[in-house]
This record gives structure tokens, sequence and C-alpha cells, in this order.
């Protein structure tokens, strides 16, 4: 073995010229020299390639000294607690909404809606009514607002109180139907038992199935119906000594229709029933037993008149 | 004597440090990867970082603060080609002694040891060819490539050793 296969930086030493006189001499006999002479001598007549150093640097200025001053401050057109402010006015509203957001249903003229509520009570809506209730924490606070008429069937669980203008119904899981409507008020108890609490009469009043009541001039009266008798679920809106002027807005809600009622006495009472089917049938079951004629104008107007007169 | 310590943030001395160094470590990144356009790219990236950096690098380090960077950069590219190196056009002389059989059979050889030179591993081509065409001392590389000047040297001589082997087999 040649000493410079042993030793690992001897051709390095030899290249650079830093072998002794004697190891050179040495390495001069062995067989490789004359080839390793040769890549040597070979090797430093090769070049790298060009490189521009004027192009390079040119090219290099137009990306360093161009923008002239690199250690402009860039300062953000929105500063970052902008940011942090936006998000937490956006939670801000996002919790407030969340937290006082009303559900809002509404039927129009001859429609009808069943509302599930958060705690799978049903309400259903008659025509012409609306419902309003905070999702939010239902569990514990179930109260809605009634403008209209509604049925209820409410599972058991705390206080349900159906507000409405005129009063407030307070159940403890039931099925029940109000009305509450231009003042006019009304509650049937379909099943359980129910607390009609009315503004206008002062009054406390607890209904048990088959019991109704309603406020007039102040004054609750109570009467009892058959609750199995169809009701306006099943098509049919039934009345029970009912003001005639509760009959005939029941029947433009649900009808889509107006009335001249001036020249009839809207405080008769009204007892029976009319069908959601038809106009013209509906108009004869009410209107016929209270003697009054109806005719239509050119308006689609309905005038109603005493036959009597 | 220049007592004062130039601030790589004035322009000339920018310049200066270009002319002096972008040449070397254009080199120092071709030998590695063989990619021309690459190795300009490096150069490039490597003395905009200078600038960006100048007031933090004094004037004597700012050389090694280039090769840094470059090897730092060189270690996110992967692309390596084959390096290409080009025969040095010697002023020949007008007459020569050698005949034509000897000359011809120079020119195989060098084409030989370009290609072997081109499949030597990148750690030792690096060595060879900075020592060989940069003249680069076994410090200055060991200074470049951040290793021990020994380490240069072995791999001086296994790259020689190689070279040796191979231009044989070919």
């Amino acid at each position: 073995m040649e000493k410079y296969n042993q030793d690992d930086t001897f051709l390095a030493r030899w290249i650079s010229g830093e072998l002794s006189t004697e190891e050179l001499n040495e390495f001069k006999k062995s067989k490789d020299y004359a080839l390793l002479t040769k890549i040597n001598d070979a090797s430093q007549k090769l070049e790298s390639p060009k490189f521009d150093e004027q192009v390079q640097f040119q090219r290099l200025k137009s990306k360093v000294f161009n923008p002239p001053k690199q250690d402009k401050k860039v300062i953000k057109l929105v500063p970052n607690w902008a940011y942090a402010v936006a998000a937490s006015v956006i939670i801000t509203f996002a919790l407030f909404y969340a937290l006082t957001a009303e559900s809002h249903f509404k039927t129009g003229f001859g429609e009808q809606l069943a509302v599930v509520l958060p705690d799978n009570s049903k309400a259903q809506l008659n025509s012409n009514s609306t419902i309003d209730f905070k999702s939010f924490n239902w569990k514990n606070n179930r109260e809605l607002d009634l403008n209209g008429e509604a049925f209820f069937d409410v599972e058991k669980g705390k206080s349900f109180k159906v507000i409405t203008e005129d009063g407030v119904v307070e159940v403890l899981g039931t099925e029940f139907n109000v009305i509450a409507r231009d003042h006019y008020f009304e509650v049937r108890c379909q099943e359980g038992k129910v607390k009609v609490t009315s503004i206008a009469a002062n009054e406390e009043i607890i209904l048990l199935p088959g019991k109704a009541v309603r406020i007039i001039n102040n004054k609750a009266e109570r009467w009892e119906y058959n609750v199995n008798e169809p009701n306006w679920l099943l098509g049919e809106s039934t009345f029970y000594n009912t003001p005639l002027s509760q009959v005939i807005i029941a029947l433009e809600n649900q009808f889509q229709i107006n009335f001249d009622a001036s020249k009839i006495d809207l405080s008769e009472r009204f007892t029976g029933s009319f069908t959601h089917k038809n106009l013209k049938l509906a108009l004869k079951t009410v209107m016929i037993p209270m003697d009054i004629f109806y005719s239509a104008d050119s308006n689609n107007k309905i005038i109603l008149e005493n036959l009597n007169d | 004597m220049n007592i004062e310590t130039k601030s790589v943030c004035e322009e000339n001395t920018y310049k200066l440090i270009f002319e002096a160094h972008s040449k070397s470590l254009f080199n120092f990144i071709y030998y590695k990867c063989g990619d021309i356009e690459q190795a300009e790219d490096v150069v490039q990236e490597a003395f905009i970082k200078l600038w960006n950096n100048c007031s933090n690098v004094i004037y004597e380090k700012a050389k090694s603060f280039l090769y840094t960077v470059a090897r730092n950069l060189f270690l996110n590219e992967v692309a390596h080609k084959k390096i290409v190196l080009q025969h040095k056009l010697a002023s020949a002389p007008d007459r020569t002694d050698e005949t034509p059989e000897f000359l011809l059979e120079e020119q195989e050889f060098m084409i030989r040891l370009k290609k072997v030179i081109a499949d030597l591993p990148e750690k030792q081509r690096e060595v060879f060819l900075l020592s060989r065409i940069d003249k680069k001392k076994y410090s200055e590389i060991s200074e470049m490539l951040n290793i021990s000047v020994k380490a240069v040297e072995k791999r001086m001589s296994q790259a020689l050793v190689t070279l040796r082997d191979q231009i044989g087999n070919i």
C-alpha cells in the first residue's frame, strides 16, 4: 500500500504543496503519480460558467436600492386592535341577539300554522295571528306573546304562559285555545288545568276541561263547551254565545273578506259554527239564524243588513 | 489605514462586497447544484438578505454571512443538475511540438475528466473545484463550508482518489 492511500490528507497536502521533499520524492515513484498529476493539471484548465458581475449587480440594485428606504415602517391601514374591537362588538351583538332574539310566527288570511316550540309543545295558529317567543332558555321561561287565536298543546314542565294584551294564560301541561284579538279575550280549556288572569276584569279564573271563559266589557263570562265537538283545527269554527263582532272577525280572517257591519248590532250573540271550506255556506250558517241579509257591493265588501228593518 | 468600520449599508461598501464575493459565491453554489440560474438566484437572494440586515452585519463578517445565507438557502432548494464545466480557452501557442495524436488524446482526457468530476459526490466536488478552479486555500474553503480544514483536506484527498479510480474505468 502506498502511503497516500492510507493517509487521508496526503493527496490534499500534495496538491497544496505541503508535502516534505522526502514525501514528494517517494510519491513521485508511485504508479499513480503520473495519472494524478495529469488530473491535477487538467482540472486547473477547467473553468466555471460565466458570471456577469455587472448584469448581476444591476439586477440586485433594482431589487435592493429601488425601494429606497427599506426601513420605512409599514403602518397598517387597519390596526390590529381594531380587529379585536370588531370581533368583540360582533360577539356582543351576537350574544345579545341570541339572548333576546324573538322567534316570530305569523299567519295571514285563511292560513293556519303549526309551530313546535323548543320543548316540543305545540302551538297551532289560526288565521291572521302572530306569536313571538324567545328560544333562549325556553325550558325555564316558557312565555310567549300572542295576538290572534291559537291552540296550545303544552308538554309537562314549568309554567307555560301565553301573554296577550288583555291577559295572561298560565298552565302546567295541557291543551287549550286562546283568542286574544282587538280586546276580545277568550280561553277554552281542552285538557288539564288552565289559569287565566284577566287584566281588564282584574280576576284570576281557573278552567277545567270543557270550561271556557271570555272577557266582555271587563267582565268574565264563563260557559261550558263540548271538548269533542269540531273546532277550528278540524276546519270548523264554533261559537257559544259569542258577540257577533268576534264571529265577523273570525269570518274575515278565515276568508279574507271585508264586512260593512255598520247597519247591524254587533253586540248580539251567536251560537253555532261555520266551516272553513266554503264561504257561501259559512255566511249562510252564521247570517240566516241571526236574521241578517248579506249582499256584495262593488268593492267586494259584504254589506250586512237586518232583515227586520 | 481604515480603522473605522465600514458600514455595509453604504452603497459603495455594499458594491465592493459584491465585487469581491459574488463570483466566488456563485461558483460555490454552482459546484453544488450545477444550475446556473439557481446559482444566480441564490447569489441575489443572499445579497438581498445582506442588504436587509446591513445594520446588523459588520463589514468583516459580510463574507461569512453571505456564505451562511447561501448555504441555508441551498438547503431549501432541491433541484440538482449535473454541473457542466468549460474547458478554459487557454491562449494556445501558435505552434506546438505535440503530435496530433497527443492533442486528440489530451482532448479526450479532458472530456472524461469533466464527466468524472460531474459524477463526484457533492461534498468532494465542491472542495475539489473550489481548490482547483477558484484556487481557494483549504482554510478559505473550510470557512465557506463551515467545516474544519482537516475535513476539507480529507474531502480533497477523497476527491482525487475517486477521480483516479473513475477516470481509468471510462
